[in-house]
């Protein structure tokens, strides 16, 4: 018990240095251009296009480190936040190994397989980008053009993957999955423009209400 | 005189943001591999898991290649690809480089035309850059009081079935907010300035809806069979299975369904 404190504790202080290295890079990316072209942005010229998009996104970012941060471990969180896309690459990826390797989340297992799942989803992505940006880039338009062949398995890689993913967790915990499905569902029918970054937290929140009472009810 | 947005000074830009993410990555890797050998996880589990995530990763991954494509008239393929790396979701990045181009421009350029001026991109750079960042501020002084906190309430109930059930309807939640989308949700479209709309076909309809259920029927068949026969490969690779069988089976569905059918949404998609 002791050594699992020590190791979630070193993973804490190891993604908190990596979090703010990664942002001192990401500062230095606008930063250098500037430098290098000697153009500088007023405050008022990048508060005036920030603001609409922090309105929107900065509350979001706050939601999803508290939503997610049961789901993807301490490793997992500090490593998906910084490469991005978790709700369709990270999480799925994170959820399908912990089912497979039959481990749970709020273990030291669960917490070793969502990192190395986050982690290799990460590497792998980051290179099939630079290498398709770098080498394929006249060919990816003809890929994903609405006239290609391949066009709709593109548009429907959402469905296929959390098909697969659900089918999983549906089948052994039918009675739990029920209510958020059918109470989402009527929320996108009501709000259909409704962001899966909004509707996630919604989503979670159902769970876990409609889980706790059917436990303590004895339905489950 | 080069593009001033793809040229080698951006390039080297790019290239020294995807080799200290890939060094981040690796580092977090090599040192989850080191304590599950500590706590005795097998060697198949963590290879499986590697292996799995692979497969699941690499047609997601293809589609945001496909979304930079979508932000380079405006920006070039470097800034996209930088933001897409680190961080970067496409429905943040296309409304924070929106935002920022119409707010440098007074309203006068959109995405949709390539910026010529290097301090109306310095300002785009600089919006993306800080609408994103914000998790980079929060995950170091916040998520180890979260996560303790939340690990201490579970302690404190101290039935472990209570916490086991309440995992995974976290994780059931998450899963129906898309599936409650592939089943409803609308579609977009873009409106040009001549008033030609193209429809995106991302709406919830019959490909959506028939893809869904492909996937869940191959993954019951698949799972069942392994577990009856007891094949550990088909174990593991069920679900990436299941999600490409699925895809393929849109693609013929596309193929072999009118185009009127094919393209049938249940609601009319949002226009913008």
């Amino acid at each position: 018990m002791k050594t699992e404190k020590n190791y979630i504790d070193r993973t804490h202080t190891f993604g908190s240095v990596w979090s703010l290295a990664v942002l001192l890079v990401l500062i230095a990316v606008p930063l250098s251009f500037c430098i290098n072209y000697n153009v500088w942005p007023t405050l008022k010229e990048i508060g005036s296009g920030l603001l609409p998009v922090a309105v929107l996104f900065y509350p979001t970012a706050i939601i999803e480190v508290i939503a997610y941060s049961p789901l993807l471990g301490a490793g997992g969180m500090y490593l998906s936040f910084t490469t991005g896309n978790i709700s369709n690459l990270k999480l799925p990826c994170a959820l399908a190994a912990m089912d497979t390797a039959k481990v749970k989340s709020n273990s030291e297992e669960g917490e070793v397989i969502t990192t190395i799942a986050v982690a290799t989803s990460a590497i792998v992505t980051t290179i099939i980008i630079a290498v398709f940006v770098l080498a394929f880039r006249p060919f990816i338009p003809r890929l994903t053009d609405p006239s290609s062949i391949l066009s709709p398995a593109f548009k429907q890689v959402m469905p296929a993957l959390f098909g697969a993913l659900g089918a999983s967790y549906f089948s052994k915990h039918w009675k739990i999955s029920v209510a958020p499905i059918l109470i989402l569902t009527v929320i996108v029918i009501i709000s259909g423009g409704i962001g899966t970054g909004v509707l996630i937290p919604i989503g979670v929140v159902i769970s876990l209400a409609g889980a706790f009472a059917m436990y303590k009810l004895k339905l489950i | 005189m080069m593009d001033f947005r793809e040229n080698s000074f951006m390039l080297a830009l790019g290239l020294t943001v995807v080799a200290f993410i890939l060094a981040q990555s690796a580092a977090f890797l090599i040192r989850a591999v080191k304590r599950g050998n500590q706590i005795g996880l097998s060697k198949s589990v963590m290879k499986n898991t590697v292996i799995q995530s692979v497969l699941f990763t690499v047609t997601p991954a293809l589609a945001i290649v496909a979304t930079i494509i979508a932000l380079t008239p405006a920006l070039g393929i470097i800034l996209p690809w930088i933001r897409l790396s680190v961080i970067g979701n496409i429905t943040q990045e296309t409304a924070a480089a929106s935002a920022a181009v119409e707010a440098a421009s007074n309203g006068a350029a959109s995405l949709s035309v390539p910026i010529t001026d290097e301090k109306t991109f310095a300002t785009v750079m600089w919006v993306m850059t800080l609408a994103s960042s914000l998790p980079l501020v929060i995950l170091p002084l916040c998520l180890k009081r979260i996560q303790h906190g939340m690990n201490k309430a579970i302690g404190k109930s101290g039935d472990s079935k209570l916490t086991d059930t309440l995992a995974v309807a976290a994780f059931i939640g998450l899963i129906a907010a898309f599936i409650a989308r592939a089943l409803a949700g609308k579609g977009t479209g873009i409106q040009a300035a001549d008033g030609t709309v193209t429809y995106n076909y991302d709406g919830a309809g019959l490909m959506s809806v028939a893809t869904l259920v492909i996937s869940v029927v191959i993954m019951l068949i698949l799972s069942k069979t392994a577990e009856k026969r007891n094949i550990k490969w088909l174990q593991n690779f069920a679900m990436p299975i299941s999600m490409f069988a699925a895809m393929g089976f849109a693609v013929l569905l596309s193929q072999i369904l009118p185009e009127a059918i094919a393209h049938f949404e249940f609601r009319a998609p949002i226009i913008s």
